[in-house]
């Protein structure tokens, strides 16, 4: 898989929109009611029981103070309070059961927290400061590890060691101030207040020390998907890749979309784009088939190239079985695997599943799509709007339903959609299936070969793939990629073949 | 045969660190071994290094205790222990801070501890580290999907064992996550009395109806079943030296004795004072119900008995014998007053003194006995 950090999912036109995620602006002298929802403790646990509460309705809190237990099969795990504040309410009672990403408690917490979300809303410029926006989509606290909007990545220069609260770790970043180097505190149990930090600034001009970053080595553990990541990386060096690449031609596919977009099912628009019913009832007689609409997340106006990208894969996917096919899983899941004694054998499905890279605030993810050749284009735009959606949410709202153990036998990673890349190295991992292709960005060029050898302008887009040499040959990969290229650059095809 | 030694001694060509029981310990080093068998002092020195050792280190610690069942954070005492029995082994029960269900525990029963920064917590990978360490000394022994280790699907245990139909369980394992730490402890048995352990944890009363985490009662063998010459100190020279593999260290063991060293910090004293409390023992117990039916000459009589926290709610008596409005009358008492007691512990004096006796006696009596087994 290809790093990518940012959610970008939409192919063709990707105008570099950030994602910008703006708190109801405060007043000055107003407490916000902020809910703590239960987050992602790792470990693959999705709801908790919780046993036991430390604080009452009413009761104050102060952050790191502890909150409550949760218990989820034979993990025990205490929770400590992100905020400073008054707790409200209790959401889920002793002996409920609390899923991650639900709330457990409404805390109502300082203005002043409240008021730095607003500053940074105005402050920052909105293009550059994309990755910033990420790692505080809601106020600007962060650093406590089970607060719901936390990023271990963003944690890297004050070290998770050094107690301070929230307002006072915003107040040193603004200020470029290092925790580090004011622990302990004069604080409660050596918390940094801010009048240390306005100590130390004080101070620091007099010594003469850079304000900034002083370029000292940070030490950054990997958060959990990151090191999932890794482990699955270093998988996948079993695996021998060798990488093939071209151009399509999508021309003829960008003259379909303005037409194909004017016709999207009613059902999955969103309904301020609702056109307006035929003067004539077609359901006078009897009702006509009406499909339920589709939640509002679902909902597009657009179609890009992606979903005719897949639905053309498929396609391909249709006539060559080996494409349709995973490696399959040794039985025992035990210590040496690798010692199997049995030849390998492929297991092939008789439809095309395909997974997509999906780069998340909180990670790298690979839902699949199943059953391609089953679904319309319109309802695979709906289908990735949809995982999109789910994997912006933090925590992550993608769960085992969209990514299935036995995940997709071709992986597509949409990285045009980042940067103006034409052509990656993708890498593919164990589950990942046989082959990853990297679709770069679609730009204009000068075609000389085309148009009667008088030249036209025509609409590439590079495609990279990388196969498992194990399984595919390099002139199987070759003549899958011309099948594949035969559906693009002639798409009508598919109203021939009955999409 | 192992042989009490000082331990500054050479043992098997590994030295061991140890502080003179004049000073504090500290909770700095990588490896602890435990010489103490108070279970209480055991989990409240396992809680101490959990909550003061440095929180990017990995820390090992092994331990042993004195005959006794160990049930998890969440559990129910009553539903779980056989307290008859435990009365008659004259054992005590004690409840741990991290979740999971009840085990035993006793001199042929090594238990492990490692701690590691929450981030990189993973259960698997914890468990493959002591995995390793079985291994390492010639049993072929392997982990199910609850990351328990198991043995008993090759042919070798066949031939020891030609009844067996799965695996046997060596290990059972509990985990506690806290905001910037995680700890994986578990037991193993080596050569634990089998016999005991089932009589203690067999549960007698399927009518209680609890909430909480119930055990998974599994078939469980020693290690020493497959390889006589397996002890306590093989295996944990096996999980240190698996452990140091793992993380990289290269310190030696620490020994740690319940001294003046240990027992003059605070929190380890107050901890081993919490552990026996009744508001921690039965006190954190959730709620639970126990319905139970008795015929007596006079009638059927059903109660059941509501609790939380130990405490009992609720009591409601129904019978179908022939009416007689004294019974009615007294069960109405008795129920008023067992309101608000401690379940299991509420003794005749705290009983009116009439009810205690005529047919409420034998209703007192029996009730009685079943909060108390």
């Amino acid at each position: 898989m290809l790093l990518a950090r940012h959610l970008r999912l939409l192919v063709g036109r990707p105008a570099l929109r950030s994602h910008f995620h703006t708190t109801v602006p405060a007043w000055a002298s107003r407490k916000v009611v902020q809910k703590f929802k239960l987050a992602d403790i790792g470990e693959g646990i999705t709801e908790c029981e919780v046993i036991k509460w430390s604080v009452k309705p009413q009761g104050s809190i102060q952050a790191f103070d502890p909150l409550c237990e949760v218990q989820s099969d034979k993990a025990s795990v205490e929770i400590t309070s992100p905020f400073d504040g008054i707790v409200k309410e209790l959401l889920v009672q002793e002996g409920e059961v609390a899923k991650v990403g639900e709330g457990l408690c409404l805390i109502e917490v300082d203005e002043d927290t409240a008021e730095n979300s607003a500053d940074l809303a105005s402050a920052e410029p909105p293009k550059e400061q994309e990755a910033e926006s990420y790692e505080e989509p809601v106020g600007v606290r962060r650093q406590h590890p089970l607060d719901p909007n936390y990023t271990p990545d963003a944690a890297s220069t004050a070290s998770s060691n050094v107690l301070a609260t929230p307002s006072v770790r915003y107040f040193s970043r603004q200020m470029g101030v290092d925790l580090g180097k004011l622990a302990p505190g004069s604080g409660k149990g050596g918390r940094i207040e801010k009048k240390d930090v306005e100590a130390y600034l004080a101070r620091g001009t007099v010594g003469g020390e850079a304000r900034v970053e002083d370029g000292k080595d940070v030490v950054v553990e990997l958060g959990r998907t990151r090191y999932g990541m890794w482990k699955a990386m270093v998988k996948s060096l079993e695996i021998p890749h060798f990488g093939y690449s071209t151009t399509l031609d999508l021309t003829a596919v960008h003259a379909l979309i303005p037409s194909l977009n004017t016709h999207i099912p009613p059902h999955l628009l969103p309904p301020s784009s609702q056109p307006a019913g035929p003067p004539v009832n077609p359901s006078a007689l009897y009702p006509a088939p009406t499909p339920e609409p589709v939640p509002s997340p679902s909902q597009y106006t657009r179609l890009t190239y992606l979903p005719i990208l897949l639905k053309t894969l498929s396609k391909a996917m249709h006539q060559w079985p080996l494409f349709r096919s995973s490696i399959t899983p040794s039985p025992s899941a035990s210590v040496d695997s690798s010692q199997s004694k049995a030849k390998p054998t492929l297991t092939i499905r008789p439809h095309a599943d395909i997974s997509i890279a999906l780069s998340t605030p909180t990670g790298l993810y690979t839902p699949t799509l199943q059953h391609v050749d089953r679904s319309s284009i319109y309802a695979l735009s709906s289908q990735l709007k949809h995982l999109a959606h789910l994997g912006r949410q933090i925590p992550c709202a993608l769960t085992p339903n969209e990514m299935p153990k036995r995940g997709g036998t071709l992986t597509v990673s949409n990285i045009g959609a980042i940067g103006a890349g034409e052509f990656a190295s993708p890498v593919l991992v164990p589950g990942g299936g046989v082959a990853i292709v990297a679709i770069g960005r679609a730009k204009w060029v000068w075609d000389v070969d085309s148009g009667d050898g008088k030249g036209q302008r025509r609409l590439k887009v590079g495609v990279s793939w990388s196969a498992d040499h194990r399984v595919v040959e390099g002139a199987e990969l070759a003549a899958f990629v011309e099948c594949w290229r035969a559906y693009v650059e002639a798409p009508e095809r598919l109203i021939a073949e009955g999409v | 045969m192992l042989s009490i030694r000082p331990s500054s001694y050479i043992y098997s060509s590994r030295r061991y660190l140890s502080t003179p029981s004049t000073h504090t310990i500290s909770p700095n080093h990588s490896i602890y071994l435990s010489r103490s068998t108070n279970p209480y002092f055991n989990l409240t020195f396992e809680d101490w290094l959990f909550r003061h050792s440095p929180t990017e280190k990995p820390l090992l610690l092994i331990y042993r205790d004195e005959p006794c069942v160990v049930i998890g954070r969440n559990q129910n005492p009553w539903k779980e222990i056989n307290f008859l029995a435990l009365r008659r082994a004259g054992n005590p029960f004690i409840r741990r801070r991290s979740g999971g269900g009840t085990v035993y525990h006793d001199l042929g029963n090594t238990n492990f501890s490692i701690h590691l920064p929450r981030t990189s917590f993973d259960r698997h990978a914890t468990a493959q580290i002591v995995l390793r360490a079985v291994r390492s000394l010639g049993i072929d022994a392997h982990i199910n999907e609850r990351n328990d280790i198991c043995i008993g699907k090759d042919k070798m245990s066949t031939i020891f064992l030609p009844l067996m139909a799965c695996c046997f369980y060596v290990s059972g394992s509990a985990y506690k996550i806290v905001n910037n730490r995680a700890y994986h402890h578990g037991t193993m048995l080596i050569s634990t009395r089998l016999d005991a352990l089932g009589d203690l944890l067999r549960s007698n009363k399927e009518s209680m109806i609890t909430k909480g985490v119930a055990s998974v009662r599994s078939p469980v063998c020693n290690l020493q079943q497959f390889s006589p010459t397996i002890s306590h100190e093989a295996f944990s020279d096996a999980v240190v030296r698996a452990f140091q593999e793992e993380y990289n260290i290269d310190q030696e063991p620490y020994i740690a004795q319940e001294d003046e060293g240990a027992t003059s910090i605070e929190y380890i004293r107050e901890g081993m004072a919490e552990l026996p409390s009744w508001d921690w023992a039965y006190g954190q117990t959730p709620e639970f119900t126990y319905g139970i039916k008795k015929s007596f000459g006079w009638g059927d009589m059903t109660v059941e008995i509501k609790s939380k926290h130990g405490i009992i709610l609720s009591c409601s008596f129904s019978h179908d014998g022939a009416g007689s409005s004294s019974v009615d009358r007294e069960i109405l008492e008795l129920s008023k007053a067992l309101e608000g007691k401690r379940y299991g512990f509420v003794d005749n004096a705290a009983i009116d003194a009439r009810a205690a006796r005529g047919r409420d006696g034998d209703i007192w009596e029996w009730l009685k006995t079943a909060m108390e087994s």
